[in-house]
């Protein structure tokens, strides 16, 4: 009897754990099968399929400039957290500052801090300063919610790394630019592939800090979606989570496949 | 190698920024926390008190919400638990081919939008939604069950939304434990059900309490679910903070209250590392 | 190429005195090692040569050079680290060519060095391959390779065999001296494996606490120890506790539990306790009676390990040493309990201050 076949666990502990991955996908599957009904609610079986909603979505411009508000913080803010996070992270694991441990922490605060702290705090900041509705302010509030990500990948990257490969590199002729250019980041590169993501998609998920600081022209779409719901429920809502679901899939099955995301989540 | 002022430089931009726009603002808050606030008049200047933190415990409205939001807290990290550990255990234990199959179906709803997943559980649990119908299609019941706007709606959906980070750590930790132990258990004749309940589950301790600490924070925190599945009427603190500012525009006492929830949440999390440091410390 | 000169080098962490004070010179195309026990301050040295770390005291000339203030970068040396640092992500080739692309060699002039270097370690054929695709010995073959590509003047290695397996470990050891020879290339070795530093350099530095206890031939620090700590740190030494018994000229008698040993040096005066050092190999066994300049003994255990056997000898009540013979020797199988006789070299046998009393 192999050990691995003695602790394999039993099948109600499978069953159990079958139930709750289906429990995980089902409001998923639900929003997709809502968004092609012809009706307003949803019913088993559905009365008819419609891609309409989706032209809907797609037409209204609304919804486009939303989205395309979502993407402009969510590409500004990852790029942003990246550059800062990872000269940051690198500056804390070359160990050449006093308190590093105090200072990681204060990185990580904002993950801490309840979301709908950090928006009130800068809502009134933003009001006193000015900065309010500015897309400076979305960005930088974007940043503080996603660097956190980005140097927790960093500092995860970084310290499974030979110290001895850079000061190979140094020994070798390479300016200390050139050695974390040429050696360290390509070697990171992975991990810090997966703290962009998580810091992408936090920054397109938020809404407790972002609904406090967007001007009333320009929202972002799960700010749009939050506050259309509070309006009452249309199923081109359904249509344009449908597109962010399979945008969200397409996206991890990539980075997966490219990088083997799950060993960094 | 590196100097101490190239390291200074490298950090401070990052440094600043978060100086500038998180420490400094959420200071600026607690001014605001001790102001009067008069319906209609606003802010009135000049003027200070405690009433902001005092009405948090006296008032009864306020009372009811707050121990609304730990109750929450409590209940969803307690059904994270249920739900997850056996899950997570097949992740950890179970046959290799399923392994990472399963992690991407317990992260992809976790980094699918918030706003989505809430909106899904809306279709499902409202009056007209997907179970009230299914439910008196079946002939189960006459009229639709009250799914929505209540202390139901939010224990589900929370459980949904926070429930991949609860497995996420579970399965850290039960991969941390050595299959090793567990062996020498069994070959020491303890029941697969003896090994778990003396080996695994007190060797994975840590980890169960890092994951309940994390989803208990992250639900009392949470703003956008309880605001979509629990409507206005029913508040949570997030919600009512975000009521405060948006609606009733009473700064003072919003602030006031994201202290308290601040408070909260730290607290928690300094307990629960207190608390890890003295099992290290018996290991 | 160049020599490599240390004038008054140290360094020290805060209070801890890592380095004390060496001076010494390299001279071109020498090979030299730096042996001692982990801690001894061997690699801090290196590294300081290396510019990896900066000198407390003191100066580092390359040549004519005073290189102590310059970046890694622009010291123009080879290192080999123990653990190979080769580049995860780069092809043999690109590892080898790192150190020629950042001196802005390209073209076939690049091709041509790095085929050279290659051919030097007889890699030529694996320049596609990336590292993790190598076993352990040609991975450290690349590491030679890129540290020789650049044509450096100083070549530097920290541990570089101390990560591979006994038998491989010997056949690099023999190809890295044929190497050295024929480049010619001013060389530093640090090694905590003796066999290494003795069989590979032209002198030998043994390092102790950050202090030099000897820098010298390989013989000369093999049969003149000029410390205490070389003298049991060299060879295979036995330590037993014990005291001067009697002073006669520079050596005289050690007593250990009541057994007499003579030595040819000895610095304490009569009735110090020291402990008694004798190399195993320096201990000749016999079966049989002892004669009058002999020791007599009882064999304990015996274990052979191929090209030699020990013995385990007791001499008198407590008094255990152990003693080394070749193992097609007459004196190959003796078993527990035999008589012999045992006659230790007076100049094999040192007396230094008691463990734990500072050295």
């Amino acid at each position: 009897m192999s050990d691995a076949a003695e602790n394999r666990p039993g099948w109600g502990l499978t069953a159990t754990a079958f139930t709750v991955v289906a429990f995980l996908q089902l409001p998923v599957i639900v929003v997709v099968l809502a968004a092609f009904s012809t009706t307003s609610y949803l019913t088993i079986p559905p009365q008819g399929l419609t891609l309409a909603w989706f032209g809907k979505v797609l037409s209204d411009p609304t919804y486009l400039s939303a989205i395309r508000m979502s993407l402009i913080l969510a590409c500004g803010s990852t790029l942003i957290s990246l550059v800062l996070g990872v000269a940051a992270a690198y500056a804390l694991f070359r160990k050449v500052l006093p308190g590093s441990e105090a200072v990681t922490s204060f990185l990580m605060a904002p993950l801490v801090m309840p979301a709908v702290v950090v928006g009130v705090a800068l809502l009134q900041f933003y009001s006193m300063t000015g900065l309010r509705g500015s897309l400076v302010g979305l960005l930088l509030a974007h940043v503080v919610i996603t660097v956190p990500y980005v140097v927790r990948s960093a500092l995860a990257s970084l310290s499974g790394l030979d110290l001895a490969v850079e000061e190979a590199a140094r020994v070798l002729g390479a300016s200390g630019f050139e050695a974390f250019r040429l050696v360290t980041l390509p070697l990171i590169a992975p991990g810090l592939v997966a703290g962009a993501l998580f810091s992408f998609i936090t920054s397109l998920d938020n809404v407790p800090v972002t609904i406090f600081l967007i001007s009333a022209s320009q929202t972002t779409l799960p700010v749009l979606i939050f506050s259309s719901v509070e309006m009452g429920i249309d199923p081109s809502v359904a249509a344009v989570s449908t597109l962010l679901i399979l945008a969200t899939g397409i996206v991890l099955l990539l980075a997966e496949r490219r990088f083997g995301f799950h060993r960094f989540v | 190698m590196m100097s101490r002022r190239q390291g200074l430089l490298l950090i401070a931009p990052l440094l600043l920024v978060l100086t500038g726009f998180f420490l400094v603002p959420v200071l600026m808050l607690l001014p605001t926390s001790f102001g009067v606030y008069e319906p209609g008049a606003g802010l009135v200047n000049g003027a200070w008190s405690l009433k902001n933190y005092s009405q948090i415990v006296t008032d009864d409205y306020y009372r009811e919400v707050i121990w609304r939001t730990l109750g929450l807290g409590f209940s969803v990290t307690l059904l994270c638990l249920l739900l997850g550990y056996p899950l997570a255990y097949l992740i950890a234990r179970g046959p290799e081919r399923w392994r990472v199959p399963l992690i991407l179906l317990v992260i992809f709803p976790m980094l699918l939008n918030l706003v989505v997943r809430s909106f899904g559980w809306i279709a499902l649990l409202a009056n007209r939604g997907l179970i009230n119908n299914l439910l008196m299609q079946l002939g189960v019941i006459g009229a639709p069950v009250k799914l929505l706007f209540n202390f139901i709606g939010l224990f589900i959906g929370l459980t949904h939304i926070y429930l991949p980070f609860m497995v996420l750590m579970l399965v850290a930790a039960i991969r941390n434990v050595p299959r090793d132990v567990e062996s020498a258990a069994a070959t020491l004749g303890s029941s697969r059900a003896h090994v778990f309940m003396a080996v695994t589950l007190p060797l994975s301790a840590s980890g169960i309490l890092a994951g309940s600490i994390l989803v208990f924070v992250l639900t009392i925190s949470a703003l956008v679910t309880p605001r979509m599945l629990g409507g206005p009427t029913y508040q949570v603190m997030a919600t009512l903070i975000y009521d405060e500012y948006m609606q009733l525009l009473d700064w003072p006492s919003g602030s006031a209250l994201s202290f308290a929830l601040t408070f909260m949440a730290v607290a928690i999390i300094w307990l629960s590392s207190r608390l890890t440091k003295r099992w290290a410390g018996m290991a | 190429m160049g020599s490599l000169t240390f004038e008054g080098l140290g360094k020290s962490y805060g209070e801890v005195e890592v380095v004390r004070d060496i001076s010494l010179t390299i001279a071109e195309g020498e090979f030299v090692s730096l042996l001692g026990p982990s801690g001894c301050g061997k690699t801090t040295i290196l590294r300081m040569v290396a510019g990896l770390v900066e000198p407390s005291r003191g100066r580092i000339l390359i040549g004519r050079d005073d290189v102590t203030n310059l970046p890694p970068n622009k010291r123009g040396l080879g290192l080999v680290f123990q653990s190979y640092a080769l580049f995860p992500h780069m092809t043999v080739f690109e590892n080898v060519a790192f150190g020629l692309r950042r001196r802005k060699v390209a073209g076939t002039e690049l091709d041509k060095r790095v085929r050279e270097a290659l051919g030097m370690v007889r890699l030529a054929a694996f320049g596609e391959r990336y590292p993790r695709q190598l076993s352990g010995g040609q991975q450290q073959r690349v590491a030679i390779a890129r540290a020789l590509a650049p044509h450096p003047r100083v070549l530097l290695f920290d541990e570089p065999l101390s990560n591979l397996d006994a038998q491989l470990r010997d056949e690099m050891q023999i190809e890295l001296k044929r190497l050295q020879r024929n480049l010619g290339i001013t060389t530093l070795f640090v090694t905590h494996d003796q066999g290494e530093a003795l069989s590979l350099s032209d002198r030998v530095g043994v390092m102790a606490k950050g202090v030099m206890q000897q820098f010298a031939a390989p013989e000369e620090i093999y049969h003149r120890p000029a410390t205490g700590f070389v003298a049991s740190f060299i060879g295979k030494p036995n330590r037993l506790a014990g005291s001067v018994a009697m002073r006669e000229g520079s050596g005289g008698r050690l007593a250990v539990g009541g057994v007499a040993i003579p030595a040819a040096r000895i610095e304490q005066p009569a009735g110090a306790q020291v402990d008694v050092v004798i190399r195993q190999e320096a201990v000749a066994i016999r079966s049989g009676a002892a004669q009058s300049d002999e020791i007599a003994g009882e064999i304990v255990l015996r274990s052979f390990s191929g090209a030699r056997v020990q013995y385990v000898v007791r001499l008198a009540e407590g008094v255990e040493i152990v003693a080394e013979t070749a193992s097609h020797g007459p004196e190959a199988s003796l078993t527990a309990g035999a008589p012999v006789a045992l006659a230790i070299d007076p100049a094999s046998v040192f007396a230094m201050p008691p463990e734990g009393a500072t050295a």
